[in-house]
C-alpha cells in the first residue's frame, strides 16, 4: 500500500472523525478527508475555524482528541520527513543572527539528525531551493534586511529543502507583495506537477478560485470537501462563512453539510 | 534607617548579604599584594605569579566559557531575566542538600542546587504552557517563591542544634578560601561539559532556538534540548555562585552574550565573542580590583568590577558597533537626509532651468528661494552642499546666480528621470491622480536604484513625457549632456 | 524531619496571635497588609503588560540611589532615601527604554543589563565611600523577614507615629488614588497602547507614572519583607487573580482578595513554622496560586499573541463603554 513508485495509488493524507479540543472544548469536530497525491488543496473558513489547528494536528504539533491521522499510510508522527511545514511568518525573531543561507540550510536538519553536518549536497539542495524563490542574491544577508514578501519566500526555500512529498503551509499568501505572491503559486503550481501535495489555510476567497485544485470548506466541523468549482457554491459558503454552527447541537446539523469526495480515482 | 525590629540572626544576614555582595573576602584576598606602581601591578598580576591570582583568573576562564556559551543562547532565546531567577531558585535545594548529608559536602549541595535550579526551570516553563501568564510573571514567581521556601528551610536548619553550620556558610560565603581546587574542578568541569555540548548539539541547538515549531515539526526533541540547556545553565549558575556571587550571575551571563549580539549577524561568531568578552571581562575586572586597592587601600569587590566591565564592552558596542551602533546609525541617517536634500535641491535648479527652456545658463538664488517658499539664507544653506560636492558653483563674484557644473546636470538629470517615470507608472499602472502623484514620487525616487529605473522605462515602453506633459530625460540625456543640446530638445517636444 | 518542623497546636497558631500577643500580630499584620495591598494594586498592570520582572529589577537598581541620597543628605531618613530610590527608578526605567528601543536589544536583555550594571554600581559605591554608619544589611533588606518578631510591643499609637508606617501608609493612599482616578487610563493602556495614544491617554507618561509608583512601593516594602520577596507580593496576587478572570475590575478585586488571605495565612504559618513571616507570607501566596492553577481554564481557542490581544481589547472596550 505504501509503494512510493506509483504515487497515484496511494492516498497521501487521510484523516478520520478528526476532532481536536483544547481544553475540552472542541475546536475541530469529526473531521474526514482523503487526499491523493498532485493535488493543491486550499483550507478556507472564518476566522477560528480551525484551519491553523488542522494543520498543526496534522503536522503532530496537537495530539487529536478523538479520530486518527494517516500520512502515506503511516501514523503521521513516523513520517515527519516527508511533510514539510510552513507556519505563518510572525513567529520568528528576526534580529536572530542567522542569515537567509543559514534558514534555508535548516531544512535539511531533519534528515541529518541530532550529530550529524551538512555536507555539499544539503548546501547544494539549499541553493537550489533558494534558486527556486529567486532569492539567491540574499544568501549572505542577515534576515532582517528583508522585506516581508522576501522573508516568506526564505521559508518557503526551507521546506523546498525537506524535499518533501507533502506540504502544509499557513497562510502563505497574507502580507506579501505581489510578486512574490506570483512567485509563491508557480512554486506551488511547480511542485503539484512533480507529483507533490500540497495543502493551504487561505483566507481570500475570490484568488482561492484560481489557485486551488479543491477545498477544504471549515468551520469547525468539515463543511465540504472536494473540487473548486463544487465546493465553490453560495450555499456552501453561506454555510461555512455566514454565522457559525454550534457545534453542539448536533440534532440541527444532522442533514449532512460533509460533502465528501472521494478523490482517490481521480488522475 | 534605625530598625525598628530586632536585628535578624548572624547567619541569615550573611546569606542574604551573599546574595547581593558577593566576594568582599574575596577581595581582602587579592588585597594582601598590595603594590603602587600600576606597571608593576599588571605585570605581577598577570606573570601568575601567585597561586591565588592563578585561581582567579582560571575561575574567569572557566566561568567565561559557561556565561559566554550559554548567556549566548539565553539572550537570543529572550530568556535573559532567567539567571536571576535560576540564581535565587536554587536557594532551598542547597538546603536540602546539606539536609540531606547533615555536612557540608560540596558535592550535595552542588546537586542539591542543581535540582532546585532545574525544578525552578521545569516550572517556570510548565507555568508558560499552562496557562495565560507569560515568561516574565513565571520567572517572577518561581525566583520569589523558591527563595521563600529556600529561607524557611535555611532557618529552620539553624534551629538544629548539633549539625556543624560551617560548611553551609562557607558555601555561600564562597570566597572563605578564595577559589579552592574544588572549586576550580567544578567550574573547570562544567566548562568541559557546556563546550562539549554545545559544540556537538549546535545545530540542533540554534534549529531550536530559532523556530521551535518548525524545529518540533521536522522531529527535532526540542523539549529534551531545552532542558539539556537549562540544566547547563542550572550547574553553570550553581558553581559561578558559590565563587562569585549572585550579583555576578545576571551580569556575566547576559552582558557579554548581548554585547557580542550587537557586533555580528552569525550566531556562531555570537558564541566566539561573548566567551572571549565574558572572559576579557571577567578578568579585567579581577584585574583592576586588585589595582583599586593600592588606590583605596579598602577591599574593592571583583564581583561588581566585573560586571561594570562588561558593561563597559557593552556601552562601547552600544555606541560604536558597525551595524548597529548608535553613533553610525546616526551618521547614516545624517548622510540619508542630506543626499535627498541635495537630489530634491538638483531637480528645483533643473526644473528652473527647464522653464526657461535650457536658455539661461545660471538661476537667480532668490528665485530658486520663491519657488521653495523659504529664505535666502535657508536656499543658499542648500546650495553650499551642492558647491561642496562639486554639482553646482556659483557666478564668480556677487554669488547670488548658481550654476550646475557637468556633473551636477548629469546628476540632475538623472533625478528628474526617476522622479517622472516613477510619477508616471503609478499614474497609469496604479491609478493615482496626476496631482496627486507628485507627493508619492519624492520619497520614493531617491531610493530607485538604476536597474530598477531601467526596468521602469522598459515597462513604461520608453515614454517621453511625463504625466504633467514635462519631458522625461532618457538615459543619454543623463550622460553629460551640454546644456545646449538639452535646448534644442525642448524645441522638438513642443507640438 | 520532625525536629525541623514544630508540631502543629491550633490553639498556639490561630488563638494565641490574636489574644496574648494581639498588639504584635496587629503591628506585624497592618504594615503587611500596607504593602501587599500597594504591591498587588501596581502588580496587576506589571503582569498584564509583562513587566513583572521590573520589581525586580527596580528593587535591585535602588541601589546606588539610596546610598547617593545617603551620601548627597547625610542622613539615614527614610524620607532622603525614598527620594534617592525614586530617582534611581526613574534612571532605571530611562536607560531600559533607551536601550532597547535605540538597538536591537531585546528588552529582557535591557532589564537585565541595566538593573545589573546600577546595583554594582550601588556595591561598589558603598565600598569606596568612606561610610562607617551606612549598614549594607539594612539598606538593602532592612529587616528582612524579622517583621513581627519585636523586642518590644509597641501599642498601636507607636505604630501610628512610626515614620515608617507612615511612609508605607502614604505610599498606599497614592497608589490606591491613582488607580481609581486614572482606572479608565490604565486599562487602556495596559492592553493596548495604540489605541490608548489615539484616545489621548498619554501612554509613555503612564508607564513612567507606574515606574514611579512601583519605585515607591519597592522602596518603601524593603525594611518590611525585604527586596527578593517584595517581588511574589506584586505578582502573586495579580498572577493568581489572572488565571480566573478575564475583566479588569474583577482582577484588581481578587488580587486584593489574594493580598489579604495570604498575608493572614502567612502570619499564622509563621507561627506555626517560626520562620520569617514574609517569608511564609510568600508560600501562602504560592499556595492560593496552586490551586488557582488546578481549577483554571485556559481560553476556549489555541491562544497566540493577536487572538490574545483581540480578546483583552475586547474586554478593555466593554469595560470603557458606558455603561
Amino acid at each position: 500500500m505504501t509503494d512510493p513508485t506509483s504515487p497515484s495509488q496511494e492516498i497521501v493524507l487521510e484523516t478520520h472523525d478528526l476532532t481536536v479540543a483544547y481544553d475540552k472544548k472542541p475546536v475541530l469536530y469529526g473531521i474526514d478527508v482523503s487526499i491523493a497525491p498532485g493535488q493543491l488543496v486550499g483550507i478556507m473558513g472564518p476566522n477560528g475555524a480551525g484551519k491553523s489547528t488542522l494543520i498543526k494536528a496534522i503536522m503532530g504539533l496537537l495530539e487529536p482528541a478523538g479520530g486518527w491521522i494517516q500520512i502515506f499510510g503511516e501514523s503521521n508522527k513516523s513520517q515527519r520527513k516527508r511533510v514539510a511545514y510552513v507556519p505563518q511568518r510572525r513567529e520568528v525573531d528576526w534580529d536572530f543572527p542567522v542569515t537567509v543561507m543559514d534558514v534555508v540550510l535548516m531544512g535539511r536538519y531533519g534528515h541529518l539528525g541530532l550529530f550529524k553536518r551538512p555536507g555539499k549536497r544539503d548546501r547544494d539542495i539549499a541553493m537550489e531551493a533558494l534558486e527556486k524563490v529567486n532569492m539567491i542574491p540574499y544568501a549572505g544577508r542577515q534576515i532582517s534586511n528583508l522585506s516581508g514578501g522576501q522573508q516568506q519566500r526564505v521559508f518557503l526555500a526551507r521546506a523546498l529543502a525537506q524535499e518533501s512529498d507533502l506540504y502544509l503551509m499557513d497562510e502563505p499568501f497574507v502580507g506579501v507583495d505581489a510578486a512574490t505572491e506570483s512567485t509563491i503559486i508557480d512554486l506551488l503550481q511547480d511542485l503539484r506537477s512533480q507529483g507533490k501535495t500540497i495543502l493551504v489555510v487561505h483566507h481570500d476567497l475570490p484568488t482561492a478560485r484560481q489557485y486551488f485544485d479543491s477545498l477544504i470548506l471549515l468551520n469547525m466541523r468539515l463543511v465540504a470537501y472536494g473540487p473548486v468549482e463544487e465546493v465553490f457554491q453560495e450555499e456552501l459558503l453561506q454555510r461555512a462563512y455566514g454565522g457559525r454552527l454550534t457545534i453542539l447541537s448536533e440534532v440541527a446539523d444532522a442533514t449532512g453539510e460533509k460533502s465528501k469526495v472521494d478523490l482517490s480515482a481521480k488522475r | 534607617m534605625t530598625p525598628k525590629f530586632r536585628h535578624s540572626p548572624p547567619f541569615l544576614a550573611l546569606l542574604i548579604f551573599m546574595f547581593a555582595m558577593p566576594s568582599e573576602a574575596h577581595a581582602a584576598k587579592i588585597s594582601e599584594l598590595v603594590e603602587v606602581d600600576l606597571g608593576d601591578q599588571f605585570v605581577r598580576f598577570f606573570s601568575l605569579q601567585d597561586a591565588a591570582i592563578r585561581h582567579i583568573l582560571l575561575g574567569c576562564l572557566f566561568m567565561g566559557i559557561n556565561f559566554g556559551l550559554l548567556g549566548s543562547f539565553v539572550v537570543v532565546r529572550r530568556m535573559a531575566l532567567v539567571g536571576d531567577t535560576l540564581s535565587h531558585a536554587v536557594l532551598p535545594g542547597v538546603a536540602v542538600g546539606f539536609l540531606f548529608t547533615m555536612s557540608k559536602e560540596p558535592w550535595a549541595i552542588l546537586l542539591g542546587a542543581t535540582m532546585a535550579g532545574l525544578l525552578g526551570a521545569a516550572t517556570v516553563s510548565w507555568i508558560q504552557r499552562s496557562t495565560r501568564l507569560k515568561q516574565d510573571a513565571a520567572l517572577g514567581m518561581v525566583l520569589a517563591s523558591f527563595f521563600a521556601v529556600g529561607i524557611c528551610l535555611i532557618k529552620m536548619i539553624e534551629r538544629i542544634p548539633s549539625v556543624n553550620k560551617s560548611g553551609l556558610d562557607h558555601f555561600f560565603y564562597g570566597q572563605a578560601a578564595a577559589l579552592g581546587r574544588a572549586d576550580l574542578w567544578m567550574m573547570g568541569g562544567t566548562a568541559v561539559l557546556s563546550t562539549i555540548i554545545v559544540v556537538l548539539l549546535y545545530r540542533p541547538l540554534l534549529a531550536t532556538s530559532f523556530d521551535q515549531v518548525f524545529a518540533r515539526s521536522i522531529g527535532l526533541p526540542e523539549r529534551m534540548l531545552f532542558h539539556v540547556l537549562m540544566l547547563l545553565l542550572a550547574l553553570a549558575i550553581v558553581v559561578a555562585l558559590q565563587a562569585v556571587g549572585a550579583l555576578m550571575v545576571s551580569a556575566m551571563l547576559i552582558t557579554p552574550a548581548t554585547t557580542a549580539f550587537l557586533l555580528t549577524k552569525r550566531m556562531h561568531v555570537m558564541l566566539c565573542l561573548a566567551t572571549g568578552l565574558a572572559i576579557a571581562a571577567g578578568m579585567l575586572g579581577a584585574f583592576l580590583s586588585f589595582v583599586g586597592e593600592g588606590l583605596v587601600s579598602h577591599a574593592l569587590p571583583t564581583g561588581p568590577s566585573m560586571a561594570l566591565c562588561a558593561g563597559g564592552f557593552f556601552l562601547l558596542a552600544f555606541l560604536f558597533s558597525p551595524h548597529h551602533g548608535l553613533v553610525f546609525r546616526y551618521r547614516r541617517h545624517l548622510s540619508q537626509t542630506r543626499q535627498i536634500t541635495v537630489e530634491n535641491t538638483l531637480k528645483a535648479i533643473y526644473r528652473a532651468m527647464e522653464s526657461d527652456r535650457f536658455k539661461e545658463e545660471g538661476i537667480a538664488v532668490r528665485r530658486l528661494a520663491g519657488d521653495a517658499r523659504e529664505t535666502f539664507e535657508e536656499t543658499m544653506t542648500r546650495l553650499r552642499l551642492l558647491v561642496r560636492d562639486g554639482l553646482a558653483t556659483f557666478a564668480s563674484t556677487r554669488g547670488e546666480v548658481i550654476y550646475l557644473t557637468p556633473e551636477g546636470l548629469q546628476h540632475a538629470s538623472r533625478v528628474v528621470r526617476n522622479h517622472r517615470l516613477w510619477e508616471l507608472y503609478l499614474t497609469n499602472e496604479a491609478d493615482y491622480d496626476a496631482d496627486h502623484v507628485h507627493a508619492d514620487a519624492e520619497k520614493v525616487e531617491h531610493i530607485l536604484g538604476e536597474d530598477q529605473v531601467m526596468e521602469l522605462e522598459r515597462y513604461l515602453d520608453y515614454p517621453e513625457q511625463d504625466p504633467h506633459g514635462k519631458r522625461i530625460p532618457s538615459l543619454r540625456d543623463t550622460q553629460r549632456l551640454p546644456l545646449r543640446d538639452l535646448a534644442v530638445k525642448e524645441e522638438e517636444v513642443e507640438p | 524531619m520532625n525536629h525541623l518542623i514544630p508540631p502543629f497546636d491550633a490553639y498556639r497558631v490561630f488563638v494565641e496571635p490574636w489574644t496574648i500577643n494581639l498588639s504584635q500580630t496587629l503591628l506585624m499584620t497592618s504594615i503587611a497588609l500596607i504593602v501587599a495591598l500597594s504591591a498587588a494594586l501596581i502588580g496587576n498592570y506589571l503582569v498584564l503588560r509583562r513587566m513583572s520582572m521590573l520589581g525586580d529589577a527596580i528593587s535591585h537598581s535602588a541601589l546606588p540611589g539610596i546610598v547617593i541620597a545617603f551620601l548627597v543628605s547625610g542622613s539615614r531618613d527614610s524620607f532622603a532615601l525614598t527620594i534617592g530610590a525614586l530617582v534611581a527608578g526613574i534612571v532605571t526605567t530611562v536607560l531600559i527604554e533607551f536601550i532597547h528601543r535605540r538597538s536591537i536589544v531585546k528588552v529582557d536583555a535591557a532589564i537585565g543589563i541595566v538593573f545589573s550594571m546600577l546595583f554594582a554600581l550601588g556595591v561598589l559605591l558603598i565600598e569606596l565611600v568612606p561610610h562607617t554608619d551606612l549598614d549594607p544589611d539594612c539598606v538593602l533588606f532592612g529587616q528582612l523577614e524579622w517583621l513581627g518578631v519585636h523586642a518590644s510591643s509597641d501599642p498601636m499609637k507607636a505604630l501610628f507615629a512610626s515614620s515608617q508606617f507612615q511612609l508605607l501608609f502614604g505610599v498606599f493612599i497614592l497608589t490606591a488614588a491613582l488607580n481609581l482616578t486614572f482606572f479608565k487610563e490604565l486599562l487602556v493602556s495596559s492592553f493596548d497602547p495604540l489605541l490608548a495614544g489615539a484616545q489621548g491617554f498619554r501612554p509613555t507618561f503612564i508607564h513612567y507614572a507606574m515606574m514611579c509608583m512601583l519605585s515607591l512601593v519597592v522602596v518603601s516594602a524593603f525594611e518590611a519583607v525585604g527586596a527578593i520577596l517584595v517581588i511574589a507580593m506584586l505578582i502573586l496576587p495579580a498572577a493568581t487573580a489572572y488565571l480566573l478572570t478575564n475583566r479588569l475590575r474583577t482582577m484588581i478585586t481578587l488580587s486584593i482578595t489574594h493580598a489579604v488571605i495570604s498575608t493572614i495565612g502567612g502570619i499564622h504559618l509563621a507561627v506555626w513554622l517560626d520562620c520569617p513571616a514574609s517569608a511564609c507570607m510568600v508560600i501562602a501566596g504560592t499556595f492560593f496560586f496552586c490551586i488557582a492553577w488546578f481549577i483554571h481554564t485556559r481560553p476556549s481557542r489555541q491562544v497566540d499573541d493577536t487572538q490574545e490581544t483581540e480578546s483583552l481589547t475586547n474586554s478593555a472596550e466593554s469595560e470603557l463603554a458606558p455603561h
